[in-house]
């Protein structure tokens, strides 16, 4: 009995390995493993077999029956993984064709450089308790020029390539403001010391362009109005921002600068950053590269916010925006910033 | 403007030390030096040379090669067109390497085939004269090899480049002797003054007085201040003395005869203009200052001929103009060869005035430059005497006639300009720790007289006190200045810690920004404000003159934008040259003008999609839907309303596509579109594919906070039921007509209805709808649930969207 049980094993094992449905297993698992299976079959005869012989070959039928539903079980799985596979194969996908090798166009978005720029400065301002304002394009005298204590006949407009909308009057004509010094008056009449705030946006000259110059152009302006403000408190600001922007320390030094609505007035150098001080054609062998205006509010200024200068005073000073998205990516022609070629602006992609 | 070493050492004496240092302690504390020159540079390197021998050049008539002789027997040859060349000849040659006046290097370099070693040079060549014929000829007993800076006894002077523009502010600085004070109060080097008393007193020995020849009159308001004015006779005019041209031309002047000459060393030397005129080309014994009165021309010594108005003053004889006040002296009045007899003019006119005409003229000379930064009267009479000591030193036999004559402002009477400045305010607002003698001995090396002790009195010299000082601040800045800026510590300041936070604005714009960027896959871009007309031309958009520039550039930059509409397609032509497909954006302003503002600025978004193959206006949509909703923008998009007019965008324009524009509505109000842009005005702007755009003003609602309306409900503790019906449409009509009817019933438990499936089927279309019903409170009823579908489907049927059988 037990060879035949064996027999039975060896024929159950050669029928599986040829099967190859699902369907197909399962009928022969009935076929051998069923109650009327071939197993059962053979084990009818147990009855008529010694003590002996029963007591060797019931645990050798139960393990082989074991072994069997196993084998099944294997069976079916694979069968099915196979039956799976196939499937997947038939919706096969090329894992290569991304939309990083097609010809699509441009599935990639991203930010005008000078509003990278643009985010950080306020950022960090922003993080130091300054306000961030904004005011209009279109400005009269007054803003522009009179209340920074840029008179009619001021000497000091002629550094100012004014776009006019009507004959300058010495008051109220109006036109594009030529900096965003514009915001100082503005932002002291709707607050009160202390105070601080910033002021991004585009001012506008008139200027012939070429690489280096255009009509359109950003600036940021800053402002700290409060009892005591002093030349060390601003030169610890303006350290402590370069500092960020660079994102390093920068050696800076103040010197005199005539701008009418400062006083002391400086033009705020830094180090060349090409040759680190050393002099060379970019820093005209100076070792530096002039930066920013600053100063000290002029007191006319004060009081023309509505301040009073004997108990305020502050400083103000005006950033060229612009200037550091070009020293940032190292930008040849700052016509480029207006001129919304995507050839241009898709190389400053967020992804 | 350049200034002389050589000549500020006649006051103080500067430093021993490298003119780069020297340039670098001047910009730290007065001005900005922008350059360092060394005048006569080119002589150390040239020297004498005797010519041997000279032969034609091979390849040119007009040319020769002339061999010579330098240092020691060496020989050079060069090729020449000079046509003096003689042999034995002695003449300046400049090697390889010589920098010339005027900026011109030798470099090594072949004259039709023939290697040149350098050049032998004319007068004009090394700046000796305006013109010259051939190569300058030296005397014979000039010894061969000497350099030519020993030759001459040439000393090279070092010349310091000031930018203008950092002494816009001061008017004490145009002239060499305020300069010299500024060296002497850095390098605290003691200031010469060879103006004293003095000296006033010993010219003015040469004044014996009686009756002038020439007097002076003002006839009304001018731009006058007041006039100085004094004959001179027995002048004999000719060149200059070496030392004169010398200095003239080192800071770049002609000089020109020796009146002229002393005229301009003098407004150098003092920084305060003047005239000098032919006695006798002055009509009648008077000059007259007054208005014109009448519109005129005047032909200045330039020979141009000016156009004055009114309001300019001039300087008259009893005929004619002879002088623009302030400004130039005309053709008929100036001092020539035949000069025997001068009138000396020290004058002070009005800043204001004199930039006024300078300006409208277009005209700006060394006078009005200097007249526009508001000049001392007090100045004027040391001016006149300086002038008479140089006529006295080149003219022996000059004579004065007469006394000196003034008219104008009695300015001696003058109150000085005092101001009081305490200690602790200067150390305030520098940032500093200073003790009173420091700020004393400061300011007093700068001219300021110092009375008191905290609070000082501070007596500001008359000519820094005609606008330069005003405030004690101004003064603070005297004292920072030549203490140093870069001594003062950077400290942070002690502030009460005050929030900032972006404003509403900023926050949707930044919002805005991250959306287009991360969402809908668009680039930011800038387009000009400034528009000109061609381009709403081009593109149909009307255009007016409500914002034209009045001195625009170029006509295509000249006014200022009403719509981003315009500036947003031509940069979609611009880039449809290079992309099959992109996204752009821009937020920006158009600008325009209502009943009571001259300029109402709007701040606007654009967008633009653009795809080759099939309309991206779907697309658009979606995003400007999400878009609002992401910004918590309360808005939606609605058709055309026959009442409800889009301010952005007439209804008439012929860029819109006759079915692809959608308007947006905010808050009731029509703020915004997404449309396509016709083919007709692509093809305008050679643009084939298709373009949608979006517009929204957001000007009326980006300074409030816009509240996030998300309101949490607890989740639902009954099942919900689904139901879809599927019905028949015409291929032309809109899906939304479906929802739309539908807005009509109302079933409190329907959650949502919406378009599940679309199916086209010949001339028709079928659209699958599922309705949502939930009951927060109980399990919806069978009979609930089977009324709801009746009245959803009666309501379909009726609104003549027929169930699909």
């Amino acid at each position: 009995m037990l060879e035949k049980l064996d027999d039975l094993f060896t024929s159950f094992e050669k029928a599986l390995e040829e099967k190859l449905l699902q369907a197909d297993v399962l009928n022969l698992k009935s076929e051998y493993l069923g109650k009327k299976g071939k197993v059962s079959e053979v084990l009818k005869s147990l009855k008529d077999v010694s003590l002996e012989e029963k007591k060797v070959i019931g645990p050798r039928a139960n393990e082989l029956k074991e072994k069997m539903n196993q084998m099944v079980a294997k069976k079916l799985s694979a069968i099915e993984i196979a039956e799976i596979n196939e499937k997947l194969a038939k919706e096969k996908i090329d894992i290569t064709n991304r939309e990083s090798v097609q010809a699509l166009g441009i599935k990639s978005g991203g930010y005008h450089p000078a509003t990278i720029i643009q985010r950080e400065v306020e950022d960090i301002f922003l993080s130091m308790g300054f306000d961030i304002l904004d005011g209009p394009h279109i400005e009269d005298e007054f803003h522009n020029f009179e209340a920074l204590n840029i008179p009619a006949d001021h000497p000091a407009r002629d550094m100012q390539d004014t776009f006019w909308f009507q004959k300058p009057t010495g008051e109220n004509s109006y036109l594009l403001r030529t900096h965003t010094s514009t915001i100082q008056v503005r932002g002291m009449t709707s607050r009160k010391p202390p105070f601080k705030f910033i002021a991004p946006g585009k001012v506008f000259r008139c200027e012939r362009t070429d690489a280096s110059h255009e009509m359109v152009f950003h600036q940021l302006e800053g402002m700290m109005v409060g009892e005591d403000i002093s030349v060390a408190h601003l030169t610890y600001f303006m350290k402590t921002v370069l500092k960020e922007i660079f994102k390093k320390d920068m050696e800076i030094r103040l010197r005199p600068g005539f701008f009418p609505f400062v006083e002391p007035g400086f033009e705020l150098d830094i180090e060349c950053q090409v040759c680190k001080g050393k002099g060379c054609s970019v820093c005209k062998k100076t070792g530096w590269v002039e930066l920013l205006p600053c100063g000290m509010v002029h007191p006319n200024v004060l009081e023309a916010g509505g301040i009073d200068s004997e108990k305020y005073n502050g400083f103000a000073f005006g950033l060229g925006l612009d200037r550091l998205v070009m020293m940032r990516y190292g930008i040849d022609d700052i016509r480029h910033l207006h001129g919304a070629d995507l050839r241009f602006i898709s190389q400053f992609r967020t992804y | 403007m350049l200034i002389s070493i050589d000549w500020i050492n006649d006051f103080v004496k500067t430093p021993d030390m490298d003119p780069g240092k020297l340039g670098e302690k001047f910009t730290l504390a007065t001005a900005e030096v922008e350059g360092i020159l060394t005048s006569g540079a080119h002589l150390t390197k040239m020297c004498v040379a005797q010519v041997l021998e000279f032969e034609k050049h091979p390849e040119a008539d007009k040319l020769n090669l002339v061999t010579f002789e330098i240092t020691g027997g060496e020989k050079r040859t060069v090729v020449c067109g000079a046509s003096n060349v003689k042999i034995g000849m002695k003449t300046p040659f400049a090697p390889i390497g010589t920098v010339l006046p005027g900026g011109f290097e030798l470099t090594p370099k072949k004259i039709r085939g023939v290697l040149s070693e350098g050049m032998l040079c004319s007068e004009s060549e090394l700046g000796l004269s305006e013109e010259s014929q051939g190569i300058m000829e030296l005397p014979a007993k000039a010894p061969t090899g000497e350099r030519l800076d020993k030759y001459f006894k040439e000393t090279p002077d070092v010349l310091l480049d000031i930018d203008n523009k950092s002494l816009t502010h001061r008017p004490d600085l145009w002239g060499h002797y305020g300069m010299a004070r500024e060296f002497s109060a850095i390098f605290k080097n003691p200031l010469k003054n060879p103006f004293d008393e003095k000296w006033q007193k010993d010219l003015e020995r040469n004044i014996s007085g009686g009756n002038s020849p020439v007097k002076v009159k003002f006839d009304g308001d001018s731009a006058g201040i007041g006039y100085y004015g004094l004959t001179v006779k027995n002048i004999k005019v000719g060149e200059s003395p070496a030392w004169m041209k010398k200095r003239l031309t080192a800071i770049g002047l002609r000089p020109i005869n020796s009146i002229v000459d002393i005229s301009n060393y003098v407004m150098l030397e003092l920084g305060f203009p003047n005239h000098i005129f032919d006695r006798d080309l002055i009509e009648g014994d008077e000059v007259i200052i007054k208005r014109v009165g009448e519109e005129t021309t005047f032909i200045t010594l330039d020979e141009e001929e000016r156009k004055l108005v009114a309001e300019d003053t001039v300087i008259c004889d009893s005929k004619k103009a002879l002088v623009i006040g302030g400004l130039m002296g005309g053709l008929n009045s100036g001092v020539n060869e035949k000069t025997n007899t001068v009138f000396l003019e020290v004058a002070n006119w009005k800043a204001a005035q004199v930039r006024r005409t300078s300006t409208r003229l277009g005209l700006r000379t060394d006078s009005s430059q200097r007249y526009e930064k508001s000049l001392d009267s007090h100045l004027m009479k040391r001016t006149l005497l300086r002038l008479l000591e140089l006529i006295i030193k080149l003219n022996p036999d000059a004579e004065v006639i007469g006394g000196i004559e003034y008219d104008g402002k009695e300015y001696w009477k003058d109150e000085a300009l005092v101001k009081p400045l305490s200690l602790s305010k200067i150390n305030s607002v520098l940032g500093t720790e200073l003790k009173s003698e420091e700020v004393k001995e400061i300011l007093e090396s700068l001219d300021f007289h110092v009375k008191g002790d905290d609070p000082f009195a501070i007596t500001v010299p008359t000519y820094r006190a005609t606008k330069d000082i005003e405030h004690p601040d101004d003064i603070i800045e005297e004292i920072g200045r030549i203490i140093g800026y870069d001594n003062i510590a950077s400290t942070a300041p002690k502030w009460e810690m005050i929030p900032a936070r972006l404003t509403p604005a900023q926050a949707l714009h930044r919002k805005i920004r991250d959306y287009m960027v991360y969402h809908a896959k668009s680039f930011e871009v800038m387009t000009y404000p400034l528009v000109g007309e061609k381009l709403y031309k081009n593109a149909s958009w009307p255009i007016n003159d409500d914002h034209l520039l009045l001195n625009a550039l170029s006509v295509t930059q000249n006014r200022m934008r009403p719509s981003l509409i315009p500036s947003l397609l031509e940069a979609a032509g611009l880039n449809t040259k290079n992309y099959s497909e992109f996204r752009l954006f821009e937020l920006g302003r158009s600008y325009l003008k209502s009943k009571d503002n001259f300029q109402d600025e709007r701040s606007q978004l654009g967008m633009v999609f653009y795809d080759h193959g099939k309309t991206p206006f779907i697309d658009l949509c979606n995003h400007v839907e999400t878009l609002l909703q992401t910004t918590n923008i309360p808005g939606e998009l609605v058709p055309i309303h026959p009442k409800f007019k889009n301010p952005l965008i007439s209804e008439d324009w012929g860029g819109i596509h006759p079915f692809e524009f959608l308007n947006i509505r905010v808050m009731g109000k029509m703020v915004g579109a997404v449309l396509s842009i016709h083919p007709v005005l692509l093809r305008k702007f050679k643009i084939k594919g298709h373009v949608s755009m979006a517009i929204l003003d957001m000007t009326n609602f980006e300074s409030n906070r816009l509240k996030d309306k998300t309101k949490y409900k607890p989740l639902p503790k009954f099942p919900g039921s689904k139901f879809d019906c599927t019905v028949v449409l015409d291929t032309d009509r809109p899906v939304g007509d479906i929802l739309t009817s539908m807005k009509k019933i109302k079933i409190k438990e329907m959650d949502s209805f919406k378009v599940l499936d679309i199916f086209s089927e010949g001339d028709k279309k079928n659209i699958t709808v599922r309705a949502s019903f939930i009951d927060p409170d109980k399990t919806l009823s069978g009979e609930f649930l089977a009324e709801a579908q009746k009245m959803i489907m009666d309501n379909l049927s009726k609104s003549g969207f027929p169930l699909k059988k």
